[in-house]
């Protein structure tokens, strides 16, 4: 009893202990659970059986794998263009719209609040064989537009589409982080724009762009709603062949042992980037 | 000096220990009722956590903290009679300038009447206007801040009040103005101020003694004039300002010798002890000569520079790889010119000997 | 380094930033347009506009289940999490404990989690403890991913909170509890604000947990997800409507309400 006192002498502790707790519970506890299930023979429902390494064997040999693949090529898609698409924006809301970026940060900021399937619905309404694009094109100059829905390419621009704002905002607070005058003193020092750019910007504003990629691949390889929604089953991405394992089939230890691969390749990455970072520094103490 | 009235704050070998590292080392002490006294010590010294223990926000490893004579170490902030005014103010954001001022009485269920006559009372001695009662404090400048934060921790009428360095992050000449009116205010109450800072000179001006702290201890308490004329280490007469240091060693009686300037250099006779290895002048006892014969010590250099500082000025004299500063009352500047050869020299009763430590 | 070129630098910025903000609002725009049509069937450009569809959605009990059970689920999450992640928040930023740095990277890792797997592991995990899924596992599971999002909002508030505030309350003669209550609590009261609208917001909208954690209890972006796939029917775009507006209101409401309270305080009300 004293040295659970002594333990929780400390503030921190004890104010810390609820939401570990939570997540000990809700977290880490099913993925024990998960853990443990992919070792169990198929179509059990039970931790008390014989381990054995089965699951992971079918789905090398029955070719399963390849929707982790297209996963994390649809991922590794996503993350790319979004770089490409939000550092114009973001550089422009930290260094040239002003006063107006609080109010296009709202703005931005809105989509977030909307469930992502009411949005990837909309473009499959503005997208569709007599919708908002074909419908303009017919009316305007009798072209009929070609299939764009339902395929790879609709998924990807799905992604793209939803997680915009994970990407653009630590973006934004990583190009916040450059000091003006770091810019400036090297403008003094003779670099060119472009230079000021390679040497420093992106050099200081990386830690924003490396969370954002990260927190928008983690969200992209766990996407399910888009190829749902867009993809019209035509792309299986891995959470779907998990979803299907966990619910018609019935088929706990495949999913899990499913479920295990796309969170080592997740908490590999997360683990390898947030290691770098001191949390204190970004967030501002002291 | 001042001799210690009734004492209300005494230490017996307090010490805090943060694992194997010593913060506060065996300090003794005693202030006496209504006294302000300044403990000084740069950045690291342990002055932070010497008041902290006793505001009572840190408890000491060992050793007593007595008020009036009752042992306190254990009786947390909130229940000793004395306050203290933070470094950073620590003033509400969320309250008005009078609410901040009530703060202590609300705490004391002081009816609200009450409270706000007390307040107002408060911001009349304290020269702010009657209608920043209402006023949040996030708008107040920083003089008027500090203003309120002393009128906060005056309204219980704390027996002594604490100063954690309030002046720190104010431009020096608002500060200059502060202190005085700090020390007319500790006129006016009567009350025991103990105040820390790292300027010695702020520590000058508004205390009644002063105590200079070195890596947790307390190196030499003195009224300020004896801790600038008698300082007695090499680190207490560097600490104040300016000075000229001669690493020396004996050389018989009333006299030593620098090995580095190859020059021996005549002493007042009282002052060498055992531990006095440096002797130190301060720029303003240095003076120069015509001939080197006309001041018992003197030593040739070359002008290398000058520096205009208000009412003095003061060069700067090279001697081999060693820097001399020698100061001059602007009327009556030194008509050298930079790079000429020049003789200085001085008396030896304007100079002191020191530990080098 | 000219002007003008300069100038063009930040006419492109310019462009681009809003064919972006175009681009994130055109399936609103889609999904507003369609729910304003009085045909079965959505074509465009369209030919009859009415809100025949509209009256019959809000009227219809089934949409109003849903509405309460989601408002159920967020209001629930929104009190726990605000109550976790302001606690989470003090220990995250304001406190120095043995294990905090190792603390703060663990609260990251549910946000740093794929969603739908998180669902999934979720129902594996209820259904092996034998718990009957409803909108309260739901709320369970929206806590996990929450709760730490609230956390980190909280956090970047605790940040610039000074802790001599609470010494200073206690050194003028403060209990623990007074210090809770006069100063700490309402100097964080804009971050407990900013928290629960975001813990509001993201429980409402919440797809991917829903799904497979509420079992048969139906919220609005379960619901509507259903019926996408069923087929079409114009009582998606008027609900999927109602739903954004509902959120644009409060998130706009809470802004604006924040900017008051800021205002109130500073002119010392």
């Amino acid at each position: 009893m004293s040295a659970l006192n002594s333990f929780f002498a400390q503030p921190g502790r004890r104010a810390a202990m609820p939401i570990l707790v939570l997540l000990l519970l809700g977290f880490v506890a099913p993925l024990i659970a998960v853990v443990g299930f992919s070792f169990m023979p198929p179509r059990t429902f039970g931790l008390f059986h014989e381990p054995s390494l089965e699951n992971y064997e079918k789905i090398f040999s029955d070719n399963t794998y390849v929707s982790l693949l297209w996963s994390l090529g649809l991922a590794s898609a996503t993350v790319v263009l979004l770089a490409l698409i939000c550092y114009p924006v973001a550089y422009g809301l930290v260094r040239v719209f002003g006063r107006w970026s609080t109010v296009l940060t709202l703005l931005f900021t809105i989509p977030l609040v909307v469930s992502e399937n009411i949005r990837l619905y909309g473009w499959v309404l503005f997208f569709i064989k007599g919708g908002v694009l074909p419908g303009t094109l017919k009316t305007l100059f009798g072209a009929e537009m070609g299939d764009f829905l339902f395929t790879p390419a609709a998924v990807l621009f799905g992604m793209v589409y939803v997680y915009l704002p994970f990407m653009l905002f630590p973006m934004t607070l990583g190009i916040a982080m450059v000091p003006n005058q770091m810019r400036e003193a090297a403008t003094d020092l003779g670099a060119s724009r472009w230079q000021v750019f390679r040497e420093v910007e992106l050099p200081l504003s990386t830690p924003g762009l490396m969370i954002g990629s990260l927190l928008t691949f983690v969200l992209a390889i766990g996407a399910i709603a888009e190829a749902k929604v867009l993809g019209g089953q035509r792309i299986i991405p891995i959470t779907h062949d998990i979803e299907i394992a966990f619910t018609y089939a019935q088929n706990w230890p495949l999913g899990a042992a499913l479920a295990v691969l796309l969170m080592l390749v997740v908490s590999v990455l997360v683990l390898a980037v947030l290691r770098r970072f001191d949390l204190d520094q970004i967030l501002g103490k002291r | 000096m001042n001799g210690i009235s009734k004492p209300i704050l005494q230490l017996k070998n307090v010490r805090k220990s943060f694992g194997n590292f010593n913060a506060v080392d065996d300090i003794n002490l005693t202030i006496g009722e209504g006294e302000f006294f300044t403990i000084v010590g740069p950045s690291g010294s342990g002055k932070t956590t010497m008041i902290r223990m006793l505001a009572g926000m840190d408890k000491p490893t060992s050793g007593d903290i007595l008020l009036r004579d009752k042992r306190i170490n254990d009786t947390p902030a909130n229940q000793r009679p004395t306050c203290m005014v933070f470094q950073s103010l620590a003033l509400f954001p969320h309250r008005t300038v009078g609410q901040n001022i009530e703060f202590a009485l609300k705490i004391r269920n002081v009816a609200p009447a009450a409270r706000e006559k007390r307040a107002r009372e408060l911001m009349q001695q304290l020269h702010l206007p009657a209608d920043y009662y209402g006023k949040n404090v996030t708008l107040c400048s920083g003089g008027e801040r500090q203003r309120v934060a002393l009128a906060r921790a005056l309204a219980f009428d704390p027996q002594i009040l604490f100063f954690d360095e309030p002046l720190s992050a104010i431009d020096y000449k608002l500060r200059k103005t502060l202190e005085k009116e700090l020390k007319d205010i500790h006129r006016e109450t009567g009350k025991t101020f103990v105040y820390i800072t790292h300027s010695l000179e702020e520590a000058m001006v508004m205390s009644d003694r002063i105590g200079v702290m070195r890596r947790g201890k307390l190196i030499q308490v003195g009224s300020p004039n004896e801790i600038y004329s008698a300082p007695r280490s090499r680190f207490v007469s560097e600490f104040m300002g300016d000075v000229n240091v001669i690493p020396v060693e004996s050389n018989g009686a009333g006299s030593v010798r620098s090995q580095a300037l190859g020059a021996a250099f005549k002493v007042p006779a009282t002052s060498i002890e055992a531990k006095a290895q440096c002797l130190v002048v301060r720029p303003e006892f240095l003076r120069f000569l015509d001939a080197p014969g006309d001041a018992p010590n003197s030593l040739k250099g070359v002008l290398y520079n000058e520096y205009a500082l208000g009412s003095r000025i003061q060069y700067q004299v090279r001697i081999g790889e060693k820097v001399f500063l020698v100061e001059k009352l602007r009327q009556q500047p030194f008509k050298g010119k930079l790079d000429d050869e020049v003789i200085i020299g001085w008396d030896p009763e304007n100079s002191i000997m020191v530990a080098d430590e | 380094m000219s002007d003008s070129k300069y100038s063009v630098r930040h006419i492109l910025i310019g462009v681009w930033t809003a064919a972006v903000l175009i681009f994130v609002f055109l399936p609103s725009a889609t999904i507003l347009l369609a729910s304003m049509t009085s045909s079965r069937y959505f074509t465009f450009p369209i030919t009859k506009f009415g809100f025949d569809w509209w009256s019959k959605t809000v009227n219809s009990f089934e949409v109003k289940q849903l509405a309460i059970t989601s408002l159920t689920i967020a209001a629930t999450v929104t009190v726990i999490a605000v109550v976790l992640g302001f606690f989470g928040a003090l220990a995250f930023a304001r406190y120095d404990w043995r294990g905090r740095k190792l603390y703060q990277k663990f609260i990251l890792l549910p946000i740093f989690f794929p969603q739908s797997v998180l669902g999934l592991a979720l129902l594996l995990w209820f259904n092996a403890l034998g718990f009957n899924l409803s909108w309260k596992t739901a709320v369970l599971a929206h806590l996990v991913w929450i709760a730490p999002v609230v956390t980190l909002v909280m956090a970047i508030q605790v940040y610039s909170f000074d802790p001599s505030l609470e010494e200073a309350a206690n050194d003028l003669g403060a209990t623990r509890w007074q210090t809770f209550r006069e100063v700490t609590l309402p100097v964080l009261m804009p971050g407990v604000f900013s928290g629960s609208l975001f813990a509001f917001l993201l429980s409402w909208g919440n797809f991917p947990l829903s799904l497979f954690t509420a079992g048969s209890d139906n919220t609005l972006p379960k619901y509507l997800y259903a019926k996408m796939v069923a087929g079409y029917t114009p009582g998606v775009p008027v609900l999927g409507t109602i739903s954004t507006a509902a959120a644009a209101v409060v998130l706009f409401g809470g802004y604006a309400a924040m900017l008051i309270l800021t205002r109130n305080r500073k002119a010392g009300i």
